[in-house]
C-alpha cells in the first residue's frame, strides 16, 4: 500500500498529480523530479532472494550427501527463489507501466544489462564447446584413440538432430515478425506471432526430450556422454528459459503493456531468443554431425 | 572511379550549399535514420514479410517432421562392457536406471 502524500507537499505549492515523487520519504523531491532517473523504493526482495539461494545451495549439498532433510531444504529454497523472482519482476513491471518510472535514461540500464548477460551466456556455452572439441580433436588412448569413443552408440545426425535444427531459426523468424508487429502498432498480430514463436519453441523442446529418451548413451558413458549431454542439455535449458521469457512477453503484449516506443522487456527476450537459436547451429555442426559420424 | 564519385558528391554538396545561401532557407533534414537497418521499409511491410517467412519455416519443419517420424529409427546393438561405459558409482535419486521414466 503506497503511503498518502504528506501534507507539506500542498503547503509548499505542490499538489496536482503531475509529479513523479512517490513516497513520503522522498519529501525533498517536492514539486517534480528534475532528472530522468528512477530512485527505487526500499525492497525486501534482495534479502529474500539471498536467503532462498542460501537454502538452495545448503539443501542441494545436503541432498547430494547422506544428510536428513536435504530434499526439503532444497525444495524450500527453490520455492523461495521462484517466489522472489515473481514478486521482484512484478514490482519492476508496476514501476514501469503504472508508475512510469522507466524513462529513456532508465531503459538504458536493462538494455546494457541484457546485452552483458547474453555475452556472459555466450562465454558459458563456449566453455562446453571447448570441452567437447578438446576431447574429440585428440581422443585419448583410454577411449580407444577414436571419436566417438569405442563402444559408444551415437545418434544419427540426419534424424531428430537435423529435424530439430530448423525449428529454432523458424521460431527466431516468428519473434522478428512479433517485433515488427509491435513497431507497426499491430497489437493482435504481435500476440499471434508470439504464440507461433512459443509453439515452435515447445515443439523443439519436445523433440529434444524425445531425442534424449531414445539416445543410445547416457551422461555417464565416457567423456562423450559427459560433453554431449552437458553441451546439448545446457542449450536445451536455455531454450526453456527463453520460452518462459517469451510467454511472459506474450502475456504482457496481450495485456497491452508493450507500446511502439517502449518494449524493453520484449527486446531483451528477442535478443536472448536469437542467441539461443543461433547457438543451436554450433552443437548441430560440431557435436551431432562432425562428432557423430 | 572512387575519386570521380567523391568529386561529383562534393559538387552536388557545393551546389546545394550555394542554393541554400541564395535562398537563405535552412536545410530541411529528414527525420529518418538512413543508416539504420530498417530505414528503407516501413514496419507494416516488414511485419507482412516476416509473417510469410515464419509460415515458410513452419511448413518446412512440418514436412521434415512427417518425413522423419514416418521413417522410424534403428536400434544399435549393446556395446561390450568397456570400463569407461555405464559408470555407476551411486544411485540416481530414482534408482539405478539412468532413465527416470523406466525406473522401477
Amino acid at each position: 500500500m503506497r503511503p498518502k502524500r504528506a501534507p507539506f507537499f500542498t503547503t509548499l505549492g505542490g499538489g496536482g498529480e503531475g509529479g513523479l515523487h512517490t513516497t513520503g520519504a522522498k519529501w525533498f523531491m517536492i514539486e517534480s523530479q528534475r532528472h530522468s532517473y528512477h530512485l527505487v523504493d526500499p525492497s525486501p526482495w534482495p534479502i529474500s532472494g539471498s536467503l532462498g539461494a542460501l537454502a538452495t545451495t545448503v539443501g542441494g549439498v545436503m541432498y547430494m550427501h547422506p544428510f536428513q532433510g536435504g530434499a526439503t531444504l532444497l525444495s524450500l529454497g527453490l520455492i523461495f527463489i521462484l517466489y522472489t523472482m515473481f514478486v521482484w519482476w512484478r514490482d519492476v513491471l508496476r514501476e514501469s507501466t503504472l508508475e512510469g518510472h522507466h524513462t529513456k535514461a532508465v531503459q538504458l540500464g536493462p538494455r546494457y544489462g541484457s546485452i552483458l548477460f547474453i555475452v556472459s551466456e555466450v562465454m558459458f556455452l563456449f566453455a562446453f564447446f571447448w570441452a567437447s572439441s578438446h576431447s574429440s580433436l585428440a581422443p585419448t588412448v583410454e577411449i580407444g584413440g577414436i571419436w566417438p569413443p569405442k563402444g559408444i552408440g551415437v545418434l544419427d545426425p540426419r534424424e531428430i538432430p537435423f529435424l530439430n535444427t530448423p525449428i529454432l531459426p523458424s521460431s527466431g523468424a516468428a519473434v522478428t515478425w512479433a517485433h515488427h508487429a509491435i513497431l507497426a502498432g499491430k497489437e493482435k498480430r504481435a500476440v499471434y506471432a508470439l504464440v507461433a514463436t512459443v509453439s515452435l519453441a515447445l515443439v523443439s523442446t519436445g523433440f529434444q526430450g524425445m531425442e534424449y529418451y531414445q539416445a543410445p548413451s547416457t551422461i555417464s558413458d565416457s567423456i562423450y556422454g559427459s560433453t554431449f549431454f552437458s553441451a546439448t542439455g545446457f542449450h536445451g535449458f536455455h531454450v526453456i528459459i527463453g520460452t518462459l521469457f517469451l510467454i511472459i512477453c506474450g502475456i504482457r503484449q496481450y495485456l497491452g503493456h508493450l507500446t511502439k516506443e517502449h518494449h524493453v522487456g520484449f527486446e531483451a527476450a528477442a535478443w536472448y531468443w536469437h542467441f539461443v537459436d543461433v547457438v543451436r547451429l554450433f552443437p548441430f555442426v560440431s557435436i551431432y554431425w562432425w562428432g557423430g559420424i | 572511379m572512387a575519386t570521380s564519385m567523391a568529386r561529383s558528391g562534393l559538387q552536388v554538396a557545393a551546389a546545394a550549399l550555394r542554393a541554400e545561401a541564395k535562398s537563405g532557407a535552412r536545410p530541411v533534414l529528414p527525420n529518418k535514420r538512413n543508416f539504420s537497418a530498417s530505414a528503407h521499409h516501413d514496419d507494416a511491410y516488414e511485419t507482412a514479410k516476416w509473417e510469410k517467412i515464419t509460415y515458410a519455416g513452419i511448413v518446412t519443419c512440418t514436412v521434415l517432421s512427417i518425413y522423419n517420424l514416418s521413417k522410424g529409427h534403428h536400434h544399435l546393438p549393446e556395446p561390450p562392457p568397456y570400463p569407461y561405459l555405464r559408470i555407476r558409482n551411486k544411485e540416481f535419486p530414482w534408482g539405478m536406471s539412468p532413465n527416470i521414466f523406466t525406473a522401477c
